[in-house]
């Protein structure tokens, strides 16, 4: 679930096109829109609904063509988890290496059931997930890879976009570090197999009384 | 007598910080307040080339002597070469010694090399406008033959590695040479374990999101750095990479500037320093029983300091965090990301945070950083309605008004803590410089105990975490 209090306005005036903003915005909330009586000018729209007020665009504006204004009345965005399979939602989970209650968002406090839920629920891209759950809306960098690891689990095949650079793509985790690589580096301080073995503890540990509850009202719907 | 404490740095004007014309009171003005210098509580102390009586100009001087040695040899006039700067040093004695060492760096690069263009690329953590007022602030854009900040968000290149493809961002790479300028503050010990705490930027500030995921959430708590050390490491990156220079940090201030085409032969010398150095005062101020905080500096909240240690470091001061044998800090990501729906930890592994804390006053400190789990466990109260507003607003922090409490002004927020705490002792996060501001029986109690402190660190706790990073040291 994510609080959205603020919205990205464009202000025309300095807006010249460049579409950076639409390069970076996690969400999709912005596309480049023919200007009525011009031949080739396109402008920046902000479409509201999606916009979480993340800030990303108007961070990288390089002509400080947007600001950010706070809404009037605030709104939530979060998936129901109870409309999922929760055993569904544990095994995308799971097979991503994570416990299905971890926060995989520090800045929304997202955690991976609700991302799973939103993959099973038809969010089949990290921009997708982001519009529903608000994962990736708050600092928009560090919760991209748990994103693409449970789309990965889901059997999702995803292809970068192109001429935008919201995400590229997956990335090496722990556990496809090869052993020689592991070895090379032992004695420098880092702890690889110590780390998977910790790791595949929390995977494993039961949940918690309260996530207990939303799997029997998910079971009761 | 009790010494006045040592004037903390100004607020400065950022839109990531109230207006500094906000900021009323600072906790070093309070009435019950004191200063300890580090050399009184270790004698043992280096010495600074800054501050001193040198000024500014001490950088520049010990900076172009280490350079000397540097070979430049392979810079051509027709070549390019990108600076490559982060923001934490800009935080450091108020910026100018960084700022200093980045200008000196250009000037003895296009002196000895006349290269065709000397850029400045500053990278950032989640504030993606930081080093743009950096670069204003400090009259970098003047000096450089080009400067700008970069984001994690901004374009970025595949970089192959020995575990997989991970992603820079172009504005890195994006000439013949790279140099990488830097500083040894240990900073966030929590992530890195002072582990390779030389090449970390090249996981962070240089890198796309992907990478910076990489490290948080793909890897673990004690092997995340090595996400740095892959990109490092790659074809690609030697293939530009010139050498590195660094501050040297201690506590109480510059020890050197360290310079050599070697990144790793830097990263030795840190590393021991560092562990030398901040060992003693994370020790010490591990051994505060009971305390209230004050956050008073322009920095996010878990990067607000006392004495080189970053606010988000002493929630962690339960722990020894350079003991490579505790698996998890009290506070890092993976800890944050292991707390379950009914706000307990998934495994019983997740130490709590420092129960030393019974309180936090958040008098000044910026947004930019998520920083709603220390809200969350530590009772935290904001002071003045216009920095709460800020947090409730900000992206990164929509939760962090949820746990705390707004109080008009510091002085009433001090009654209120002292009442409710039953405690006098305060620790002030504010960054002073060659000192720790603190209350007075605090001062005291931290007097007490820094000589057996000292003794631990010197003759137990550092050969034992020299071991568990492979460094072999014959003094």
């Amino acid at each position: 679930m994510r609080l959205i209090n603020s919205l990205a306005v464009i202000l025309n005036d300095k807006c010249t096109g460049c579409k950076i903003c639409s390069q970076v915005c996690p969400t999709l909330a912005i596309t480049m829109e023919p200007v009525p009586g011009t031949k080739h000018k396109k402008l920046a729209v902000v479409e509201e609904e999606n916009c979480t007020g993340c800030t990303a665009c108007e961070q990288r504006c390089p002509f400080d063509a947007i600001e950010m204004t706070n809404l009037e009345e605030s709104r939530m965005i979060g998936v129901d988890i109870s409309l999922s399979n929760y055993e569904e939602v544990q095994k995308i989970c799971y097979d991503a290496h994570l416990h299905p209650e971890q926060i995989v968002c520090y800045c929304t406090s997202t955690r991976a059931d609700e991302v799973a839920a939103a993959i099973l629920q038809g969010a089949d891209t990290p921009d997708k997930i982001s519009q529903r759950t608000g994962l990736r809306t708050g600092c928009t960098v560090e919760c991209l890879q748990p994103a693409i690891r449970m789309l990965k689990s889901a059997g999702i095949e995803l292809e970068a976009p192109k001429g935008r650079y919201q995400w590229y793509g997956e990335t090496p985790t722990i556990w496809s570090i090869p052993d020689e690589v592991k070895e090379k580096y032992s004695k420098r301080g880092f702890h690889f197999d110590e780390d998977i073995e910790f790791l595949e503890k929390l995977r494993n540990a039961p949940l918690s009384s309260a996530t207990c509850q939303l799997q029997v009202k998910g079971e009761e719907k | 007598m009790y010494p006045a404490p040592i004037k903390p740095l100004n607020p400065r004007p950022s839109r990531y910080g109230i207006d500094p014309s906000l900021v009323k009171n600072r906790f070093a003005e309070l009435p019950e307040m004191t200063s300890l210098m580090l050399n009184e509580l270790f004698p043992d102390v280096p010495d600074v080339i800054y501050p001193s009586s040198e000024g500014i100009y001490s950088i520049r001087r010990h900076a172009e002597a280490a350079l000397e040695k540097v070979d430049l040899s392979m810079i051509q006039p027709n070549h390019t070469v990108n600076i490559l700067a982060s923001h934490h040093g800009f935080t450091l004695l108020g910026g100018e010694p960084y700022a200093e060492l980045l200008k000196t760096v250009y000037d003895v690069v296009k002196q000895r090399t006349g290269a065709r263009e000397v850029r400045l690329r500053a990278g950032v953590g989640l504030r993606f406008r930081e080093t743009e007022e950096y670069i204003k602030r400090f009259e970098l854009n003047k000096h450089f033959d080009r400067a700008r900040g970069m984001a994690p968000i901004d374009e970025g290149i595949p970089i192959e590695t020995e575990i997989g493809t991970l992603y820079g961002l172009k504005w890195t790479y994006d000439a013949t040479w790279i140099i990488h300028v830097h500083n040894s503050d240990v900073r966030e010990v929590h992530f890195h374990r002072q582990v390779d705490r030389a090449v970390k930027p090249f996981g962070m500030s240089y890198a796309r999101i992907e990478t910076r995921s990489t490290y948080h959430q793909n890897l673990g708590p004690r092997g995340a750095n090595f996400t740095a050390r892959a990109i490092f490491e790659s074809e690609f990156v030697q293939s530009k990479f010139v050498g590195a220079v660094f501050l040297n940090m201690s506590p109480s201030g510059v020890i050197s500037v360290e310079a050599d085409n070697d990144l790793y032969k830097i990263n030795d010398v840190i590393t021991l320093s560092g562990l030398r150095h901040y060992g003693k005062v994370f020790q010490l101020l591990g051994e505060i029983d009971e305390c209230i905080v004050g956050l008073d500096f322009p920095c996010p909240v878990p990067y607000v300091f006392s004495a080189g240690v970053i606010y988000c470091n002493f929630v962690g001061a339960n722990c020894d965090l350079f003991d490579l044998d505790e698996r998890l800090a009290p506070y890092t990501w993976y800890a944050e990301a292991m707390y379950g729906r009914d706000g307990k930890p998934l495994v019983s592994d997740v130490k709590p945070v420092n129960p030393a804390i019974k309180m936090v006053v958040h008098n000044y400190a910026w947004i930019g950083y998520p920083s709603a789990f220390f809200s969350q466990q530590v009772p935290t109260l904001v002071v003045g309605k216009e920095q709460a507003d800020l947090f409730e607003h900000d992206s990164q922090n929509i939760e962090y008004m949820k746990y705390a409490m707004v109080a008009d002004n510091l002085h009433d927020s001090m009654n209120f803590a002292y009442k409710t705490t039953g405690t006098d002792k305060v620790i002030v996060f504010d960054g002073a410089v060659g000192g720790i501001n603190v209350s007075r029986s605090l001062a005291d109690h931290l007097m007490e105990v820094a000589p057996s402190v000292s003794d631990k660190v010197d003759n137990i706790l550092m050969p034992k975490w020299l071991k568990q990073r492979g460094i072999l040291v014959n003094a």
